[in-house]
C-alpha cells in the first residue's frame, strides 16, 4: 500500500494545489435549495403529503392515536406475525408511547433485540421473526422515508431480516425532507448526544427491477411495510 | 491544447501501471461491435429501459423543482471536494480512524487487489458477500478473490448474483448491471442451482432471495464500495434498493469499503443532497430504499462490523487531475448518461470493451489507463449531440471531454491512422480552396450517378420505393461507397448530390439574381417568388405553402392575397442590448 502522506502529497502536486487549504475555503452552499424546498408545511400538512407519497414506495401508511395504539399493533400482529414477532429493547419509546403493559402482556411472548446477547443471537432471533415492531426517530414527507439510528436495543439486522416490518412514528416528527433529519443527526453526532454506528434511512419496501425491469417488491429485506403516525404525539 | 493533458500520469511519474483491468471483450472496437449488434434482445431491453428511465428520471426530476439549482449545488460540492481532495481524505480517514477503523491508500489496482486478498488470507474469510460494486469490479478483486483457496465469493445485488452464475459475467449498464440477460436465461442459470420455477421474474427474485439469505447468514467478511464518504463523521455512505448491502454489513464482522477517491463528500448534509440527486438520476426514485450511513460497531451495539477497513483507491483517477479532464472526477456513477445516449442505445454496454460504458465510460478509460493504447476508439463512439452533459446531474460537460480526447489523440499524440489524414488532407484543400470546392459541387452528382440507387430493399430482397423523400427530384441515395467511404453507406444511406443545375448554390443564385431584378415591384416580386417555391420538389407534396411574412400576415388578416411587403413587416436590426428594454426590439423607428 502507499504511505498516506505520499498519496495525498502525490494529489496535490499533481493537481498544482497545496494541501490545507480548506480552512480557509470551507463548503458555503450555493444555494438552500435542500432547506427551502417543501419548506413551510403544518405537520398536518406533512402527514397528509406522507400519506400521498406512500403508495409510490409501496408502504401500508396508517396513523392512530396512542389510546388506540396498542390495538392497531395487535391487527398487525395478528395478520402478519405468526406467533414470532420481534421487538427492540427500547424502554424509553415504550413509556413515551405508553406500550409496557401492552409489551408485557402479549400472547405469545415475543422475541426481542436484546443488548448484550451478541451478534449471533440477536441475528437468529431476527432471522427467525416472521414481523418486527420498531421505532422511528424521524419520518422524511417528501420521500416516505423512516430513519433509524442503530442502537444496543435495535440494531441493523433488525429492520432487514424480519419478513414483515412496522415502524412506530410520532407525528411532531414528520419532517418535510432528508435534510431536516440530517440537520438534526450531523449536530447530535458531533456533539456525542447521538452515540451510534449506523444510521438508516429507509424507504418503503426492498425492491428490484434487475429482471427485465419488471418490479419485485420484496427482495432481500422485508416483503412489506406499514408505517404507523401517531397523530397525537 | 496542452502537451501535458494525458503526458502527466501516474505511470510517468512512479512507473506504476493503472486501469489494468478495465478491458474485456475483443480488442477490437469493430468487432465488439458486430458481435453486440448481433443480441437482437439486448438492443431492445436498452432501448426500452432508456425510453422508461427517461420518463421516470424527468418526472421526478420536475417534481423535485428547480433541478437547475440543485444542478448548480450538486456541481457546486462536486468540484469542492475535487479542489480540495487531499485535505477531505486526511479529515475522512482520521475519523475512520477515531471510530476504530483502518484507512489504506492504493495507487493502482493491484496494490488495492494485493491488499484484500492477503486481508482475505490474514483474517482466515472463506465466505464473502458482495453489494455491487463498480470499483471492485475495476480492480479485478473478484477473479483474484476466486484464485484463494476456500474461498467462496458471493454478489449479493441479484444482477450481478446473476452475472455470477454465467461464469461472472461483465456488467453491461452502471446501475442494471444484468440489462442483457431476459427472463429465460435468468431461469436456466437459476436452474444451475436447483432452481424449479417458471421464468416470472418475481419467483425468480424470490428464490434468489432464499439463496442469499443463506449467504448473508454464513458470511465472515463483506466487501462493499461506497456511495460516498462522509470526511467529518468518517462514516461511509452506501444505498440499494434490495438491501443487500445492508445484511452484509449487519451480518459479517469484518467490512471491507473499497472507495474511489473522489468519492468523498465534506458532511452529511452534503451527502443527503447527493443521494437525492442520485437516485432521481440513477432510477427516477425520490431516494432509495435503503440509503445507509455506516462505520465500524460500538462496543454495546451486537451487529455491524468489528473490523472495518477502507481502500482508498487512485488507481490513475489522477491522472484528471490538474488537466482540462478534471471535471470528470465530479462523477457520481448515476448513468444517467448511458440512459440517454444515443450510441450506447446501439451499441450497448459491452461494446464499449471497458467496465465503465457510456459517456462516462468513454472519459473515464482512457484517462484511468493514463494512455489511448487500449481505448483509443472510445472518444469516437459519440455523436456530440451533448445529451449525456444536459442530462449530468452534477454538470460534468461530458461531451467536450469527449472533444477534447479527440484533440488529444490527434494533435498531441498524432494518433490519426494513413488513412483518416490523407482524407482529412484532402478534404481540408478541397473546402479550403473555393475553386476545388466549386469543382467537385459541379461533378459530384455525375461521380455518384452510377452507383446511385432507387428505393430500397425489402426483407425479401425486392426493391421496394424509399419512405422517405429526398430534396433531389431523382430520390436516389447511395447504399454502397469504395474505400473509407464505406463506413457511413455501412450503416446509412447517404442521398446523392443533385444535378448541378438544381443544386443548393444554383437555386440560391437564381433566386437571389431574379429578387434583385424585381425589387421595388412588389408583384413582380411575389410572381418570381412563387415561381422559385414551385420548382421545390417537395412543394406538390405539402401544397403551396408559403412560410414568408407577408403571407403569414395576410393569414392572420383573412385576406386571400398575400399582402405586399412593406417596411411595416419588414424587420430591421435587432438593436443593442440597451435598446431590448425599451420596446423598440425588431421595430423601425
Amino acid at each position: 500500500m502507499t504511505d498516506r502522506e505520499v498519496f495525498l502529497d502525490y494529489l496535490a502536486a499533481k493537481s498544482g494545489r497545496p494541501r490545507h487549504q480548506l480552512k480557509d475555503h470551507p463548503m458555503v452552499p450555493v444555494n438552500d435549495l435542500p432547506e427551502s424546498t417543501l419548506s413551510g408545511h403544518t405537520q398536518d400538512e406533512l402527514l397528509e403529503i406522507a400519506r400521498k407519497n406512500a403508495p409510490a414506495v409501496h408502504v401500508d401508511f396508517q396513523t392512530t392515536d396512542k389510546a388506540g395504539l396498542p390495538a392497531t399493533l395487535n391487527e398487525f400482529i395478528a395478520a402478519k406475525a405468526d406467533g414470532r414477532l420481534m421487538l427492540p429493547t427500547y424502554d424509553e419509546n415504550y413509556q413515551a408511547f405508553g406500550l409496557e403493559a401492552w409489551r408485557d402482556t402479549l400472547d405469545p411472548k415475543p422475541s426481542f433485540w436484546v443488548p448484550g446477547a451478541g451478534r449471533e443471537a440477536n441475528i437468529d432471533t431476527a432471522n427467525h421473526s416472521e414481523a418486527a415492531i420498531g421505532f422511528a426517530d424521524f419520518l422524511c414527507a417528501e420521500s416516505c422515508t423512516i430513519t433509524a439510528p442503530t442502537t444496543p436495543g435495535q440494531g441493523r439486522a433488525f429492520h432487514f431480516l424480519p419478513v414483515h416490518y412496522l415502524s412506530i412514528i410520532r407525528k411532531s416528527k414528520i419532517v418535510p425532507r432528508t435534510r431536516q433529519a440530517m440537520d438534526y443527526y450531523e449536530p447530535a453526532l458531533k456533539s456525542g448526544e447521538l452515540k451510534t454506528s449506523n444510521i438508516n434511512f429507509i424507504t418503503g419496501t426492498s425492491s428490484t427491477g434487475d429482471i427485465e425491469m419488471v418490479l419485485v417488491v420484496g427482495v432481500h429485506g422485508p416483503l412489506d411495510m406499514t408505517y404507523l403516525v401517531v397523530e397525537d404525539m | 491544447m496542452s502537451n501535458t493533458q494525458m503526458d502527466d500520469t501516474l505511470f510517468k511519474r512512479t512507473g506504476k501501471k493503472t486501469g489494468t483491468m478495465l478491458q474485456y471483450g475483443d480488442p477490437d472496437f469493430v468487432k465488439r461491435v458486430e458481435i453486440n449488434e448481433k443480441d437482437k434482445f439486448a438492443h431492445k431491453a436498452i432501448s426500452n429501459a432508456q425510453d422508461a428511465q427517461w420518463v421516470k428520471r424527468e418526472t421526478a426530476r420536475a417534481e423535485l423543482g428547480n433541478w437547475e439549482g440543485w444542478r448548480d449545488l450538486g456541481e457546486q460540492i462536486r468540484q469542492q471536494c475535487v479542489r480540495y481532495l487531499p485535505d477531505y481524505l486526511e479529515e475522512f480517514s482520521d475519523n475512520v480512524e477515531k471510530r476504530g477503523g483502518h484507512v489504506f491508500f492504493a495507487q493502482t489496482d493491484v496494490e488495492a487487489r494485493d491488499f484484500i486478498t492477503d486481508l482475505v488470507k490474514k483474517k482466515q474469510a472463506h465466505k464473502i458477500v458482495k453489494p455491487k460494486s463498480m470499483v471492485t469490479s475495476e480492480i479485478g478483486l473478484d477473479k483474484a478473490l476466486l484464485k484463494i483457496p476456500d474461498v467462496k465469493v458471493t454478489e449479493t445485488d441479484l444482477a450481478e448474483f446473476i452475472l455470477e452464475l454465467d461464469h461472472w459475467d461483465e456488467p453491461s449498464h452502471l446501475v442494471f448491471p444484468a440489462l442483457h440477460k431476459n427472463r429465460d436465461e435468468v431461469q436456466k442459470l437459476f436452474q444451475k442451482i436447483g432452481y424449479t420455477g417458471d421464468n416470472d421474474p418475481q419467483h425468480e427474485a424470490r428464490f434468489s432471495r432464499k439463496v442469499l439469505r443463506e449467504r448473508f447468514l454464513e458470511a465472515d467478511m463483506s466487501i462493499t464500495g461506497c456511495n460516498f464518504a462522509v470526511a467529518d463523521q468518517g462514516m461511509v455512505n452506501i444505498v440499494t434498493n434490495e438491501g443487500n448491502a445492508d445484511l452484509s454489513m449487519s451480518i459479517a464482522p469484518t467490512q471491507v469499503v473499497v472507495m474511489g477517491m473522489e468519492r468523498i463528500v465534506p458532511t452529511l448534509r452534503e451527502a443527503e443532497t447527493m443521494d437525492n440527486m442520485l437516485v432521481r438520476s440513477a432510477v427516477g426514485s425520490k431516494l432509495t430504499s435503503y440509503c445507509s450511513f455506516v462505520s465500524p460497531k460500538l462496543p454495546d451495539e451486537a451487529d455491524g462490523p468489528e473490523d472495518f477497513y477502507v481502500v482508498i483507491v487512485d488507481n490513475g483517477r489522477s491522472n484528471a487531475l490538474g488537466t482540462e479532464f478534471e471535471p470528470i472526477l465530479q462523477c457520481i456513477r448515476c448513468a444517467s448518461c448511458l440512459n440517454v445516449c444515443p450510441i450506447y442505445r446501439n451499441i450497448g454496454g459491452k461494446g464499449y470493451g471497458s467496465i465503465y460504458p457510456g459517456p462516462i465510460g468513454v472519459v473515464l478509460s482512457p484517462l484511468l489507463q493514463g494512455d489511448y493504447d487500449e481505448f483509443h476508439d472510445l472518444p469516437y463512439a459519440c455523436s456530440l449531440c451533448s445529451a449525456c452533459t444536459a442530462t449530468c446531474p452534477v454538470k460534468i460537460p461530458l461531451h467536450e471531454l469527449i472533444l477534447k480526447h479527440r484533440e488529444v489523440e490527434m494533435n498531441d499524440k498524432h494518433m490519426g491512422d494513413l488513412i483518416a489524414d490523407t482524407v482529412m488532407k484532402v478534404v481540408g484543400m478541397g473546402t479550403g480552396h473555393s475553386s476545388l470546392f466549386r469543382t467537385a459541387l459541379t461533378f459530384d452528382h455525375v461521380a455518384m450517378n452510377t452507383i446511385a440507387k432507387k428505393g430500397v430493399k425489402d426483407s425479401s430482397g425486392k426493391r421496394v420505393p424509399d419512405t422517405a423523400k429526398n430534396l433531389d427530384e431523382n430520390g436516389k441515395h447511395e447504399e454502397w461507397m469504395p474505400f473509407v467511404f464505406g463506413g457511413w453507406t455501412k450503416v446509412r444511406d447517404l442521398p446523392e448530390p443533385p444535378a448541378h443545375s438544381k443544386n443548393f448554390r444554383t437555386w440560391f443564385n437564381d433566386r437571389k439574381t431574379k429578387q434583385y431584378k424585381a425589387a421595388g415591384n412588389d408583384v413582380e416580386f411575389n410572381k418570381e417568388q412563387a415561381k422559385i417555391l414551385a420548382q421545390n420538389p417537395n412543394t406538390p407534396d405539402f401544397g403551396s405553402y408559403d412560410n414568408s411574412v407577408s403571407a403569414r400576415k395576410a393569414a392572420k388578416n383573412g385576406t386571400t392575397e398575400p399582402a405586399p411587403l412593406s417596411d411595416a413587416t419588414v424587420p430591421v436590426a435587432l438593436g443593442s442590448i440597451e435598446e431590448a428594454g425599451t420596446g423598440n426590439y425588431g421595430k423601425k423607428d
